[in-house]
This record gives C-alpha cells, structure tokens and sequence, in this order.
C-alpha cells in the first residue's frame, strides 16, 4: 500500500516536470502568437487612420509615428525599454512597419508589453504544485478509506492463516471480498487448508491404525512360539532363537506403544488434570529401578515440586528421563537426580559430550547404535513438556549429561506446537 | 477349569487353548459376539477371556449381558488398544482384569489364576506345589511351613513359576512380567538372573530344588 502510494508520487512528479516543460512552451508560443497579432491589428489601424488623413497622436511607448525619409522592411523584435507608468525597465514587443501612405514615408512602431518567460514559468509551475499536492493528499485519503474496505478481508484472513493450526479441528473463517482476486484466494486457501488437514487427519489416522492393527498378529506371533517353545522337539539352538524372536516382538511392542502415545499426546487426547507430587513420583520410580538396576541412583530434594497434570503422563514422564540416564549410563557409574527450586535434573556419567544436542528429542534419533532402544523415550519427554509447557533443557557438564525440567516454567495455556 | 476364549482371531484363539489345556482345563471358544452370547447364556465359565473387538460386536457389550445376567463369571480383557479409558471401561463394567495385546500365554495364565484365587467360588488364597506353599493374600511364601524370607520381586518370581509350572519361561517373558514396560532395561544389566539365583537359592537352601534350567537360558518350575 504504502509502495503504491510512493510510485504514484513519483509518476506524478515525472508527468509534471514533463508536462511543465510542454506547457512552458507551448504557453509561450500562444502567448507569442497572440501577441503578435494584436501588434499587427493595431499597425492595421493606425495605417488606416492615416489613409484616411487623420493623424494619431504618439503614444509612447505603445504607439510611436515617425515620418522617415526612407522605407524599410518591417521587423519585428523584443526591447527593453522604460516604462514611466510603472516607473520600471519592461519587456516589450516591437513591430516596426516603414509605409508610405498620401506619399509620405512612415515608420509606424507598435509595442505590447508581454509576459516574461521566467514568470510564465513560474506560474504553471506554482499551479502544477498547488493542484499535485491537493490530488495527492486528496488521492491518498480516498485511497486509504478505499483501501481500507477493500482489504480489510484481505488482512482479517492474513491473520487468520498465521493462526492456523492443524491440531484445531475448526476451519478457517475467513471474510468473503467483493474483488475477485480476493474470494479467488479465499476459495484456494480453503481448498488447501483442507487438504492439508484432511492429509494431517488421515496420516494420524494411518499412525493410530497401524500400530492397532499390529498388536493382534504380534500377540499370535507370541502365543504360537510360546506353544512351540512348550512343545515337544524343539533344540537349544531353535530355544535360543525362539527366544531372540521374543526378544524382538518385545521390541516392537514397544515401538508401538511409544508411537500410539506419541500420537495421543500430539492429538491433545490427555486432557485430565491433577496435582501430582514430582518428588515424591520420582522417589516411588526411584525405589522400582533399584530392583531392576544394579545402578546406583542418588536422590536430592531440596524443595518439593509440584504440577499440575496427567498422573498417567506424569509417570511416563518421570519413568523415561530417568530410564533414559541407566540406559546411557556408561561404567555403571551412579545416577544422580535432583529435586530444586521446580526443576528436577538428572545426572548420568558420560565420557563425551553429544554430538547433536539439538537431535536429542527428535524421533529415532540414536546417538549410540549400541543400545537396542526405540528411540522414542526422549521425543516423549519432550512432547509431554511442550504440552504443558514445561522447559527441558540438556547440557554437558563435567563429564555429565544433564536434563533437566523446569516445572515451574508452565504456561497457563497448552503450547499448540505439533 | 471351564473357561471360555471369545477371540475372532482363531490363530490366536486356538493358540490360547493349546496353552492353557495343558494344565487340564476345559477350553471353549467363542469366534464372533452371537456366539459368546449364546454360550455365555447357556454354560457357566470359570474365567471367560473376552476380546473387546469381536467381529461382529463388542466384547464389552458380553460384559454388560453377564453382570445384568449376574453370572459369577471371572472376565479378563484383552485388547488391541492399549489406552487407559478402553482399560478403566472394562473394569468399571466389572472386568476382572485387562490386558494388551500382544502378551505371553504365561502372563495371561498367571492373571486367570489370580482371577480365580480372588475367589468368586470361594478360591483359595493359598497356592501349593508340593512343600512350598504361596500365601497369596499375606504375600508370603512357606517351605513346610518355615517362612521363606524374600523380596518383592522374589516373591513374584516364585508366584510367576508356580502358575506356570512344568513351562518353559524364556528370559524374556520373565523380564516383561516383573518389569514390564522398563524389562528392556533388565536387559542391558541381565539382572534378572540375580533375582532368579537369588530365589533358587533360597528355595535350595531349604530342599526345594524346582527351578530348572531348560535349553541354557530359559527356566522351568518342575519337580522332575
């Protein structure tokens, strides 16, 4: 708009510098012309007023009549002469014209006070301006109501595409416009905003499917090598790979598990609210992996923390940092957490800091290939914090990789990212 | 025991039978809604395993009918749906357990004995294989009546094996069903054979010598 506005000054500068010049001339040939004229029929006069034997009285400067001993051609020239009337120097056109009338030789000199280019100048250009600065600022205010209303939808749906979101299920609303080009867009934009959900809805759908449908051969393939293993012929060898099998259905019922919560937590389907005791959470998970682990954890509360949300996500949350640490934990050296001012933080030894911090909770990214771990454990701590608005951060510090959450970062609202 | 397996997927289904007649059960299948109907109406079950999703309707419309039948039916879920609100609404309609798919027939043969101790025929709480005795409601374990001292997992180790007696646990189906979803842990550390030696031990010690290894990393509870 404003572009708009600077382009249209600029055009109107360039048309009254080219127009001014036109007009100068084009003026002062008129003026020239009309001028001429009047020198020629006032000469016309005189010379009949003296055929007729009259003799017109001088009337200088305008009208001066000589008798001349001889004839000349006639010419016509500009002079300065002065001007007693207006006591100043003036320009003035001359027309000299030499005749012989009753055979007596006159010069008959005929003067008009013209104009001086300068001011002829001036004054178009002094107009120029007064009627350029009266359209613009005339222009620019009915543009600006114009504009106004006219792109008033235009603006009101521009905001309406920053806001939009896949996660909300409401279409857009946007404002119908009598222009064309604008209910054109407004149709594209609605054709492709909906498509895009429709793809975002059934890519979720797909997700959620898929690792539904899974689970029931997965149990079969379980049941049946169970029996097997129950059989009756079956060799070390055939045990022991049954066993890796088992082994890796394990695996990817967990994968799967993992993908339908991430899921979950990405269709916002956690929407029960409690007040949960983190520190005490993180003691109760505390004491479960000391019958798993032969890791020592260490626990250091300094203050309690408290949030508000999920139990049920608030345990995975809880269970995935800290499994997370023993699962990395290098030369079984002890795990330290710790409970301070709402930010709990958990310490495992690790020789080397990460190489791609910023990857850490990105899905199936695996820093280590060494550990057979689904790779979402991070990515759903990570979305449990952005639905609460929790802040995680990760830093290495003295040979120690460090998470740590900060419960006391929540935002009222839920954090929409996807 | 008569128990009733309403599952539509008949691998599955039948996969469950072979498992759990092994022990002497009676065994009846159901493969879509009308048929579990129709014979939960007719026969009487110890324990019906009941999927949420048969073909042909839901498994927990099933529930609905036995409880306003008021059948003192032991009901177990399974479902493909691992989410909480699916598992809250079994039990709430009187399920007496859940479970996902996929799972070990061991597992869900330890759930149906739970089932069953809980006693809606009057079942005992006590579970016994030759001299030791499982006191399921005192959680605690007894050699010829001598206390054993164990520890919680310990004690769920021992309970785990009794109910699947003369089976063959691999390490894994052990794994999973002390630790469950944290079992790939277990694995990075094989802790679990500290608890297993730890128990073995114990029962050793006072001449229960029933935990066998079978096919070098699996167990069996077996007095063979």
């Amino acid at each position: 708009m404003r572009k708009a506005s600077k382009s249209f000054l600029w055009a109107s500068m360039l048309l009254m510098v080219l127009s001014t010049i036109a007009l100068f001339f084009y003026v002062r040939w008129l003026l020239e012309k009309e001028v001429e004229e009047e020198l020629f029929s006032a000469e016309a006069r005189i010379e009949n007023a003296l055929l007729a034997g009259q003799h017109p009285s001088s009337l200088a400067p305008i009208i001066e009549i000589n008798e001349v001993d001889e004839l000349k051609t006639a010419f016509t020239k500009d002079t300065v002469i002065f001007d007693p009337s207006q006591d100043e120097m003036e320009l003035f056109r001359e027309l000299s014209t030499y005749k012989s009338i009753n055979s007596k030789s006159y010069k008959i000199s005929v003067r008009v006070l013209v104009v001086e280019t300068n001011q002829i100048l001036w004054a178009i250009i002094l107009s120029y301006m007064v009627i350029i600065l009266l359209v613009f600022v005339f222009q620019f205010y009915l543009n600006k109501s114009n504009n106004k209303k006219i792109w008033n939808p235009f603006f009101h749906n521009l905001e309406q595409m920053k806001k939009f979101s896949l996660l909300s299920k409401e279409p857009l609303q946007l404002l119908d416009s009598e222009i064309l080009e604008f209910s054109e867009l407004n149709k594209e934009i609605s054709q492709l905003t909906g498509k895009v959900r429709d793809d975002y809805e059934n890519l979720k759908q797909y997700t959620e499917d898929v690792s539904h449908e899974l689970q029931t051969p997965l149990a079969i393939i379980q049941a049946k090598i169970e029996n097997i293993i129950n059989g009756q012929s079956v060799t070390e060898i055939q045990f022991n790979q049954l066993a890796s099998i088992q082994k890796d259905i394990q695996r990817l019922t967990q994968l799967n598990k993992r993908l339908a919560l991430l899921t979950k937590l990405e269709n916002h389907q956690f929407t029960h609210r409690a007040s949960i005791d983190i520190t005490h959470l993180i003691a109760q998970i505390i004491s479960n992996f000391n019958e798993i682990s032969t890791i020592s954890l260490t626990y250091e509360k300094t203050s309690n923390i408290m949030a508000n949300m999920d139990p049920y996500l608030a345990e995975i949350l809880c269970n995935n940092i800290i499994s997370n640490a023993i699962k990395h934990s290098s030369h079984g050296k002890p795990i330290n957490i710790e409970a301070k001012n709402m930010v709990l933080s958990v310490y495992n030894y690790g020789a080397t800091s990460i190489a791609n911090p910023q990857q850490l909770f990105t899905r199936f990214y695996r820093e280590n290939k060494e550990f057979k771990s689904t790779g979402l454990g991070l990515a759903i701590v990570k979305k449990i914090c952005d639905l609460y608005g929790y802040d995680i951060t990760y830093a290495y510090i003295k040979e120690h990789h460090c998470f740590s959450i900060d419960f006391g970062s929540t935002t009222s609202t839920m954090k929409l990212s996807s | 025991m008569k128990l009733l397996i309403a599952e539509d997927e008949i691998s599955l289904q039948q996969s469950i039978v072979t498992y759990l007649e092994r022990d002497g059960n009676v065994c009846e299948c159901a493969s879509n809604y009308e048929e579990a109907i129709y014979k939960v109406s007719l026969y009487d079950y110890d324990v019906i395993i009941l999927d949420v999703n048969l073909v042909t309707g839901s498994g927990l419309e099933v529930l609905k009918h036995l409880k306003k039948e008021k059948k003192k039916t032991g009901v177990i879920i399974i479902s493909a749906n691992n989410s909480l609100s699916d598992k809250l609404e079994g039990l709430d309609l009187g399920a007496d357990d859940y479970i996902t798919k996929p799972f070990h027939l061991a597992e869900l043969n330890s759930r149906i004995k739970a089932v069953l101790r809980r006693g809606k025929f009057g079942g005992d709480e006590n579970i016994v294989f030759n001299e030791i005795r499982v006191d399921t409601g005192a959680k605690s374990a007894y050699v010829l009546d001598k206390p054993l001292t164990l520890t919680r997992k310990e004690y769920d180790l021992l309970l785990f094996f009794i109910t699947n007696k003369n089976r063959i646990l691999s390490k894994e189906i052990i794994a999973e069903h002390l630790w469950g979803d944290n079992s790939d842990l277990a694995d990075n550390f094989d802790f679990i054979y500290v608890h297993i030696n730890n128990l073995r031990k114990k029962l050793t010690s006072e001449g229960a010598k029933y935990i066998k290894t079978a096919y070098g990393s699996g167990y069996k509870f077996t007095e063979e």
